[in-house]
């Protein structure tokens, strides 16, 4: 790979306190935009909300969910939400119900509502790159997308607790097998009670919250991505792979050499497939060299005629073996 | 057969460098690729020494390694036509560099990595085949 240009500094790895230009802290939905236009999209992205005073004396419960699993564009999204227990009944009158039976419009009118209550109750987002997720799932040990949820969710509840959040009970929409997942947390946080349930999302009111700031916080980013790689091709729908108007954004925007501009989540096997088909073949060094099987030589090999007549075949040093030279008496 | 290498004096005496990246996988192609809009803007400092940045959704990890004092790389460039062997090859230099960006798969580089331990062999065949007065200075 070579090109002419002048040499160019490089990014530092992004301080987390660091302010953007612009909006740095979420305050309403208005804001959400802004602040994903000036985020640095191939790294996580973590917002906290400010932590009401109710919030640190009343003992609280906290929900967990995320949106953005299955695209094969975008961020996924973590989020949590939390309130005093006392105030079970608001969330109720806010609408937090099952996120799936709610329009786009209906979740953004309850987001604004748990942004005005800020006096009672508290959220926070993790955005996670759709490169850290190809880069997670692609890595010499694998690690899952299971792997991937379960660390954002339980960093996301630490957060909560550095915030001084005084939290209670925390409730889980599960990835996975939910006893497991209930199991890992109550070894991470044995002082909290801690239900982790299929469809969590419909059955807590909590739970559908944090949901709704996922979602919609999903929604914003994918909108206010940036491309770097240079076009500005915004018609790439829902990021779903079912969804065509994403299937032939996908076709359509494809390089030979590098495949396709860091929205996609390369590890995606509608993304894989595509690359196979359609850019330059790439081959990477085999990871797992133990699994071969042992040299097996026959016994006789060694009592054949050889011919060392011809051949000279002088074994090279392992100096220079390992280190991949040879002679060069031709290019 | 012969090889002719054509360089250009301009190039040579060019302040420019080539900037090139060592890739740990075979891409099997040969053409112009888009590095500066598609590689470069996602590369990362780690720290004083390391770089990060992926290639189609692999991590890679790299660092920048300088030529030994007194080499200078050349870009080559071969146009091939259906030449038969015995045809002379002729390779013209497009570019030179005295550095480069080595990048590994999900490992930090270091000296086992064949490319860094390579270049140990320039110092190794200087004190070999150099004189003793040579040495002595």
């Amino acid at each position: 790979m070579s090109e002419d240009e002048q040499k160019s500094e490089f990014a530092v790895e992004p301080n987390e306190a660091e302010s953007i230009n612009g909006v740095d802290h979420i305050t309403s939905r208005a804001d959400l935009t802004p602040y994903f236009v000036n985020s640095d999209h191939s790294v996580n992205k973590i917002h906290v909300s400010k932590v009401p005073q109710i919030c640190r004396t009343e003992p609280c419960q906290l929900g967990v969910d995320e949106a953005g699993r299955g695209p094969v564009l975008g961020p996924m999204v973590y989020g949590i939400s939390y309130a005093p227990l006392s105030e079970k009944q608001l969330l109720v009158d806010l609408g937090c119900a099952d996120s799936k039976t709610l329009t786009e419009d209906q979740r953004d009118a309850i987001f604004d509502k748990i942004c005005e209550n800020d006096d009672k109750m508290g959220w926070a987002v993790e955005v996670i790159s759709p490169n850290v997720i190809a880069n997670s799932m692609y890595r010499r040990s694998k690690v899952t997308l299971n792997e991937v949820s379960m660390n954002s969710a339980i960093g996301l509840i630490r957060r909560a607790i550095e915030a001084g959040v005084n939290l209670a009970e925390v409730y889980v929409d599960t990835v996975g097998k939910p006893e497991k997942y209930q199991a890992k947390l109550k070894e991470i946080f044995p002082e909290l009670k801690i239900t982790v349930a299929k469809k969590a999302d419909s059955t807590y009111p909590i739970v559908s919250a944090a949901s709704i700031c996922a979602k919609v916080s999903r929604d914003h980013a994918l909108r206010a991505w940036q491309f770097r790689e240079g076009e500005n091709e915004n018609e790439y729908g829902s990021g779903y792979p079912n969804d065509p108007v994403t299937k032939k954004w996908l076709t359509q925007n494809i390089d030979q050499v590098f495949g396709f501009p860091q929205l996609v989540r390369f590890s995606w096997s509608t993304a894989e497939k595509i690359l196979e088909s359609s850019a330059l073949p790439v081959d990477w060094e085999e990871v797992n060299d133990e699994e071969s099987p042992p040299n097996n030589q026959k016994i006789s090999k060694f009592f054949s005629k050889v011919d060392t007549h011809n051949k000279v075949n002088r074994k090279k040093h392992t100096f220079f073996a390992d280190r991949c030279l040879t002679n060069a008496t031709s290019l | 057969m012969a090889i002719h290498l054509n360089l250009k004096k301009e190039i040579l005496t060019s302040e420019k460098e080539s900037v090139l990246h060592l890739m740990p996988c075979d891409i099997h192609g040969d053409e112009p690729a888009l590095v500066s809009s598609y590689f470069t803007p996602y590369i990362r400092r780690k720290d004083d020494e390391h770089l990060t940045t992926s290639f189609r959704g692999y991590p890679l990890q790299g660092k920048t390694i300088t030529l030994p004092k007194g080499y200078t790389g050349l870009v080559l460039h071969e146009s091939k036509n259906a030449e038969s062997e015995s045809l002379d090859r002729n390779l013209f230099a497009t570019g030179k560099f005295t550095q480069f960006t080595y990048w590994n798969y999900d490992k930090l580089p270091s000296k086992n990595d064949a490319v860094v331990a390579a270049l140990e062999w320039i110092d190794i065949a200087e004190a070999l085949h150099s004189n003793d007065d040579d040495v002595a200075n």
